[in-house]
C-alpha cells in the first residue's frame, strides 16, 4: 500500500479504477432502460392505487376497526430496519477501524436513504387524513412516540444524506474534471454545481474527515433511536404480543439483520451488473457473511427473549397470542421466519463456501424476505388479538387479509426504493473513487488531472 | 334529491315497519282455547299486580295510561281493546313464548304466576268486571319549609276537600335534586296534626357551597303538588378535585412532563446543531476552493 | 334573615331561569340539523336523533348555535363542576341493543360501528355467561390520548375522553393503544354524508362524523351539555345503566329515573371496573352478573 509507483503506473491505476467505478452512470444500454421503464411503471401503479385510497377511504385496504394496522406499518417497520445497514456499516465499522467498510459504506448510505425515506412516506400513505399532515407541525403533542418518531425519521435522512454526499464531494470533483463528453452536458452541469469548486487542498480534505466523522458519532444515537422509538410506537401500548420491554434492541438487532442481507444482494447486484468483481471481491462477501452471522446470532438470543420467556407463563390474553404463532394461523409463516431468516443464515454461512458471493446472496434473499414477513407477524397477530371478544362486526373485522389496493401501494415503496437507489447509482459512483484510490497508494495529487 | 325520490326513500323504509306493526301474531288454535285455572278474585289480581309491577310495567306502562316505553312495535296498553282482543289462552302462549323485543317468560315466571298476571290484566277488561279497583288518590295541600340551623324540613300536609284538616299518617318523601334526578333521603310519617319533622342526613352533598335544593312529596295514592325547597344551606359543600393537574402524559402540551420536553428538545436540538455544523462545514470548503 | 333574603333571591333567579327553558324548548326544534320539506305551515325536521319530526313553522326560532371555534372551545372545556360516571348493571342486560340503537343513530356511525357494544361474555368455561355492555371506559389515565399526535383526542376536566375529527390525521395509534377495542374509524365516506352536508361539526356529538377519522363514544356529551342523560342511557329498556356526577355522589336510572348515591350503589353490587390490572382508571363501573330475572339464550334478541 505504501509503495511508491511511478507517475505513469499510478495514472495508470487510477484511471482504470475511474473507469471501473464511473461505468454505473456512463453505461447505457436496452436493459438501463428497460429497467428504468419497470419501476415507473410499477411506481405510477402504486401512485394510482393512492389515488383511488384518498378518494375512497382506507376502506379499500384489509384494515378494519380491529386490525386498524396492516401491511404499511408492517412495511414501514421493514423499511426503517433495512435502513439501519448505513448506521452499521457507514458508521460502526468505519469507527472501529476495519477498513474494509469503506468500499461499501457508499452502497449503504444509498439503501439507507432510500429506505429511510420511503419509511417517511409510508406512513403518510398509511394516514387517513393526509391532508393534514401540517397538523403534526401545528399540534404536535411532545409526549406521543408519533411525534419522536417523525423526528427521528427526518434526522436520520438529513444525516444519512450528508453522510453520502461530504464524501461524495471529492469524486464530484474528480467526475466534474475527467467526465468530458462521457456524459450529457446537464449531468456535468449537477457534478459542477455539487463538486462546490473542489480543488483538493489538504485543508479541504481535512474538513471532509472531519465532518464525516462527526456525523459518524452523531448517526450512532439517531440511529439506534430512529429504530426504537419505531418499536415503542408498539410497545408503549398494553396489547399482548407488544407490551414487551426489550422491543426496543429486539427492533435494532432485527434491523441489523435485515440491513445487512439488504447490503449483501445490492453488492451482488452491482458487483454483476457494473462489473466490479475486484471492488466487491470474495474478502468482502466473506467479511459480510460473518457480520451476518454475527448480528444473527444476537437476533436469535433476542427471538427467544421475547418468545420462551412469555410461552412459559402464558399470560391469559398473552397465551392466544402465541398459541396462534407457534401452532395456529400464523404457524407456517412463524416457522419460516424463525428457520429462513436465523436458524439457516447461522447454520449455513458458518461454512466458507456459503460466504462466497452467490450462495451468500441467495441466502440473504432468503433473509430478507424472512425480515419482511417478520415485521409483518409484529404487526397483524397481534391487533387480531384484543383484549375483548371481536363481536357484532362482519365476518372480515375479525381476521386480516391486505387487498390489491393495499399491494399496488405497497410495491410502490419497493420500486421507489429500488428507483432511489437505481437514480443515485446512475448519478454517482457506487463506491467513493478517492477513498479507494487512495487504499491503492495512489496519491491525491492524481485525482484532480485532467485526463 | 327530487320529491319523487323521498317519496321512494320514505316508501321503502316505511314498509317492512309496517310488516312488523301490522303481522298478525298468530298463536296455534290449541292454545287460544285455554281457559285460566287460576280463579279470578281479588287475592290472584293482587298477587298478579306485584308480578306486573316487577317484570312488565317498565316496558308495558300502567294500565289505562297509554305510557309504554317506546320501542318498536310498541308495548300494548294492557287496559286497551287490543290487548282483550286476545283470548285468555292467547294471552298466555304470548308471555310465554315471546316474541321480538319481548322477551319469553317460560322460565322466569311458572306457569301458575303467569295465569295470575292474567288474571290482572282481565282486571282492566273493557266492559269487565274490575274488582280491582284503586282508590282515587287523596288531594292534599302539601307545605314545607326548611330550617336550616336544625337542620330540618317541617312538614304540613293538609286534606284539600275538607276544611282543611291535618292528615295524619300520611307518609312524605323528601328528596334531593341531583343533575338528572332527586334522590330520596328519606320518609316522614304525618302526625294527628298533619306535621311531620325530618332530619336531613349529615352527608347530603349540596353545590359547591353545600346549598341543596329539598322536593318535598307525597307518597302512592295521594295527589299532592311537590314542594320544591330551593337552596338550603343543609348539605356539605361538594368537593370538585381537579382531575388536570400538574404534569401528565395523558394531557396537553401543557401539562407535559418537564423532563420528557427537555430530553426532546436537547436531543433533537442537539442532532440539529451538529447537522448545522456538518453544513458549515460544507459551506468552509466551498469558501476554500474560491480562496485558493 | 340574610340568608333568607338570599334564598329568595335564588328562587326568583331560578323561577327566571324555569321560564327560559319553557320558552327555548321550541328552540330545540330549530337546531334540528336540516329542513326537509316545507309544506305549507307545516315543516318537517330531522332531528339530531335521526327522527323526522313535522312542526308548526310559527313554533321556529332561530337557534343560537355556536361558531365551530366556539364549540371546539367549550367541547375542550368541558361541564364546569361535574365528574361523570356511569354504572352498568349486568344483571339487567337482556342484551335488547336498544342502547346500540339510539347511539348509532346519534352519532351517525354504520351497522358495523359501534360506540357501545353489548358483547357475550364468558369468563371461564364454567362459569355463566352473561351480556356485556361496553362503551368507551373513559378512563382516567387514558392510554389513547397519551399517544396521539396531535391532541386530537384529549380528556376533559368533566372526566369525558372527547375527540376532535376537525384536527385528527387518521394514524390509527389511538386504536392500537385502547385495551378495551373501544375506537372505530371512518374507513369509508359516513352514513348519511350526504344528509350531513354542511352542518356545522359538533365536537360534543362528534357527528358530522369525516372520513379518515376516528370516533369512539363520547357519553353524549352534547345532551349532558342540555341536562339530558346520554342517549344509550335514556334508551335501555331494562334499567342496565346509571349516568350521573361523581362529585355529587348520584346515579341516575335511565329507565326508572330513579336517583341513588353513587357509592352506595358500588358497595352494595360489589362494582368492579374492567381490566383494572392495565391501570386505566375507568369512568365505567359494572354490577356483576348475578341473581338474573332472564335465562341466557345466548343469541340476539
Amino acid at each position: 500500500m505504501n509503495k511508491i509507483e511511478s507517475p505513469e503506473e499510478s495514472r495508470k491505476k487510477f484511471d482504470r479504477i475511474f473507469t471501473d467505478l464511473t461505468r454505473s452512470i456512463v453505461k447505457k444500454d436496452e436493459l438501463t432502460r428497460f429497467w428504468f421503464f419497470i419501476l415507473l411503471m410499477f411506481i405510477g401503479v402504486g401512485l394510482w392505487g393512492w389515488i383511488i385510497q384518498i378518494d375512497k377511504g382506507l376502506g379499500v385496504t384489509g384494515m378494519r376497526d380491529y386490525v386498524s394496522w396492516g401491511l404499511y406499518i408492517a412495511n414501514f417497520v421493514f423499511f426503517v430496519a433495512v435502513s439501519l445497514v448505513g448506521l452499521l456499516i457507514s458508521s460502526v465499522l468505519q469507527l472501529l477501524n476495519f477498513s474494509w467498510g469503506k468500499t461499501i459504506s457508499r452502497a449503504a448510505e444509498q439503501i439507507a436513504i432510500a429506505t429511510v425515506a420511503l419509511a417517511g412516506i409510508i406512513i403518510v400513505m398509511d394516514m387517513g387524513r393526509p391532508d393534514r399532515l401540517l397538523n403534526v407541525f401545528l399540534h404536535g403533542r411532545f409526549a406521543s412516540p408519533i411525534v419522536w418518531d417523525l423526528t427521528v425519521v427526518s434526522t436520520y435522512l438529513a444525516i444519512s444524506v450528508l453522510l453520502f454526499y461530504i464524501p461524495l464531494i471529492p469524486d464530484l470533483a474528480i467526475m466534474r474534471d475527467r467526465m468530458g463528453s462521457k456524459v450529457p452536458a446537464w449531468k456535468l452541469k449537477i457534478y459542477t454545481i455539487l463538486a462546490l469548486g473542489w480543488n483538493g487542498n489538504p485543508q479541504q480534505y481535512a474538513i471532509v474527515y472531519h465532518a464525516v466523522r462527526v456525523l459518524m458519532i452523531l448517526i450512532i444515537p439517531i440511529g439506534l433511536s430512529i429504530h426504537t422509538v419505531t418499536s415503542w410506537l408498539f410497545a408503549a401500548t398494553l396489547r399482548p404480543g407488544w407490551d414487551s420491554t426489550i422491543f426496543g434492541p429486539y427492533f435494532v438487532v432485527g434491523a441489523f439483520v435485515a440491513g445487512t442481507a439488504a447490503l449483501i444482494i445490492l453488492m451482488y447486484v452491482y458487483r454483476l451488473r457494473y462489473g466490479l468483481k475486484d471492488y466487491f471481491d470474495d474478502f468482502h462477501f466473506d467479511k459480510m457473511g460473518r457480520l451476518l452471522v454475527l448480528v444473527c446470532l444476537v437476533y436469535l438470543y433476542f427471538n427467544i427473549n421475547e418468545f420462551l420467556v412469555p410461552a412459559y407463563k402464558m399470560k391469559s390474553a398473552e397465551g392466544v397470542h402465541l398459541k396462534d404463532l407457534f401452532s395456529g394461523a400464523y404457524a407456517f409463516l412463524f416457522w419460516f421466519v424463525q428457520i429462513a431468516g436465523i436458524a439457516l443464515p447461522i447454520v449455513l454461512i458458518r461454512i466458507k463456501y456459503f460466504r462466497k458471493p452467490l450462495p451468500l446472496s441467495i441466502i440473504s434473499v432468503f433473509v430478507l424476505f424472512s425480515a419482511w414477513f417478520k415485521r409483518y407477524l409484529i404487526v397483524i397477530p397481534t391487533m387480531e388479538h384484543p383484549f375483548l371478544p371481536v363481536q357484532n362486526v362482519p365476518e372480515h373485522f375479525h381476521h386480516y387479509a391486505p387487498t390489491s389496493t393495499e399491494i399496488m401501494i405497497m410495491l410502490f415503496s419497493f420500486f421507489t426504493s429500488i428507483f432511489i437507489i437505481s437514480v443515485l447509482a446512475k448519478f454517482f459512483p457506487v463506491i467513493t473513487i478517492w477513498e479507494y484510490a487512495e487504499e491503492k497508494g495512489i496519491d491525491r495529487k492524481y485525482f484532480t488531472e485532467k485526463s | 334529491m327530487n320529491t319523487k325520490w323521498k317519496l321512494f326513500l320514505i316508501a321503502t323504509l316505511a314498509f317492512p315497519a309496517q310488516q312488523v306493526l301490522s303481522q298478525d301474531w298468530m298463536v296455534p288454535s290449541d292454545h287460544t282455547a285455554l281457559t285460566n285455572p287460576s280463579e279470578y278474585n281479588l287475592e290472584n289480581i293482587k298477587k298478579g299486580k306485584e308480578l306486573y309491577t316487577r317484570n312488565c310495567q317498565s316496558c308495558h306502562g300502567d294500565p289505562g295510561k297509554n305510557n309504554p316505553l317506546a320501542l318498536l312495535p310498541l308495548p300494548v296498553d294492557i287496559a286497551s281493546e287490543r290487548m282483550h282482543a286476545n283470548s285468555e289462552g292467547d294471552l298466555f302462549y304470548k308471555i310465554t313464548t315471546g316474541r321480538g323485543v319481548m322477551p319469553p317468560f317460560e322460565s322466569t315466571i311458572s306457569e301458575n304466576e303467569r295465569w295470575k298476571l292474567i288474571n290482572f290484566i282481565m282486571n282492566f277488561k273493557p266492559g269487565g268486571n274490575q274488582l280491582l279497583v284503586d282508590a282515587p288518590p287523596v288531594k292534599v295541600k302539601l307545605l314545607a319549609s326548611v330550617n336550616e340551623n336544625k337542620s330540618t324540613v317541617e312538614i304540613l300536609a293538609e286534606r284539600e276537600d275538607a276544611e282543611s284538616t291535618g292528615l295524619e299518617n300520611a307518609p312524605v318523601i323528601i328528596s334531593a335534586k341531583k343533575t338528572f334526578g332527586n334522590i330520596e333521603l328519606g320518609r316522614a310519617i304525618t302526625n294527628e296534626n298533619g306535621r311531620a319533622e325530618f332530619t336531613i342526613p349529615e352527608n347530603v352533598i349540596g353545590d359547591e357551597e353545600g346549598y341543596v335544593s329539598i322536593v318535598v312529596s307525597m307518597g302512592d295514592g295521594y295527589d299532592a303538588h311537590e314542594v320544591a325547597l330551593e337552596k338550603a344551606k343543609v348539605g356539605k359543600n361538594k368537593v370538585v378535585p381537579r382531575l388536570i393537574k400538574g404534569e401528565v402524559l395523558w394531557s396537553t402540551n401543557n401539562n407535559i412532563q418537564l423532563w420528557l420536553l427537555l430530553s426532546y428538545i436537547s436531543a433533537a436540538g442537539g442532532a440539529w446543531l451538529v447537522i448545522g455544523y456538518a453544513i458549515y462545514q460544507i459551506i468552509k470548503i466551498k469558501k476554500l476552493s474560491k480562496s485558493s | 334573615m340574610e340568608n333568607k333574603n338570599r334564598r329568595n333571591f335564588m328562587k326568583t333567579l331560578l323561577a327566571s331561569i324555569g321560564a327560559a327553558g319553557v320558552a327555548g324548548s321550541s328552540s330545540i326544534l330549530s337546531s334540528c340539523d336540516r329542513i326537509e320539506a316545507v309544506d305549507g305551515d307545516k315543516i318537517t325536521l330531522l332531528t339530531s336523533s335521526g327522527e323526522l319530526v313535522e312542526v308548526d313553522k310559527s313554533q321556529l326560532k332561530p337557534a343560537e348555535l355556536p361558531s365551530l371555534s366556539q364549540n371546539q372551545k367549550q367541547g375542550r372545556e368541558g361541564l364546569p363542576g361535574k365528574s361523570w360516571v356511569m354504572v352498568i348493571d349486568l344483571s339487567k342486560c337482556r342484551n335488547a341493543r336498544e342502547c346500540m340503537k339510539a347511539c348509532q343513530n346519534h352519532h351517525q356511525l354504520r351497522p358495523e360501528q359501534h360506540h357501545i357494544n353489548v358483547l357475550q361474555m364468558q369468563d371461564a368455561e364454567h362459569t355463566a355467561p352473561y351480556f356485556m355492555p361496553k362503551p368507551c371506559q373513559h378512563c382516567d389515565n387514558p392510554p389513547c390520548t397519551k399517544v396521539c399526535p396531535v391532541n386530537a383526542t384529549f380528556k376533559r376536566e368533566d372526566g369525558i375522553v372527547l375527540i376532535d375529527n376537525e384536527r385528527c390525521i387518521g394514524c390509527r395509534f389511538c386504536i392500537a393503544a385502547c385495551p378495551y377495542s373501544a375506537r372505530v374509524f371512518n374507513w369509508f365516506e359516513p352514513r348519511d354524508a350526504e344528509k350531513y352536508e354542511g352542518v356545522t361539526y359538533n365536537i360534543e356529538a362528534n357527528v358530522p362524523q369525516k372520513k379518515g377519522t376516528i370516533s369512539k363514544c363520547l357519553f353524549s356529551a352534547d345532551l349532558l351539555r342540555d341536562g339530558k342523560l346520554p342517549s344509550c342511557v335514556s334508551a335501555c329498556p331494562n334499567g342496565v345503566y346509571w349516568f350521573g356526577d361523581r362529585n355529587e355522589d348520584a346515579v341516575t336510572n335511565g329507565t326508572t329515573k330513579e336517583t341513588l348515591s353513587f357509592s352506595k350503589l358500588l358497595s352494595e353490587g360489589a362494582a368492579y371496573t374492567l381490566m383494572k390490572d392495565l391501570g386505566t382508571e375507568p369512568r365505567v363501573y359494572y354490577l356483576p352478573a348475578k341473581d338474573r330475572a332472564f335465562p341466557f339464550t345466548g343469541e340476539q334478541v
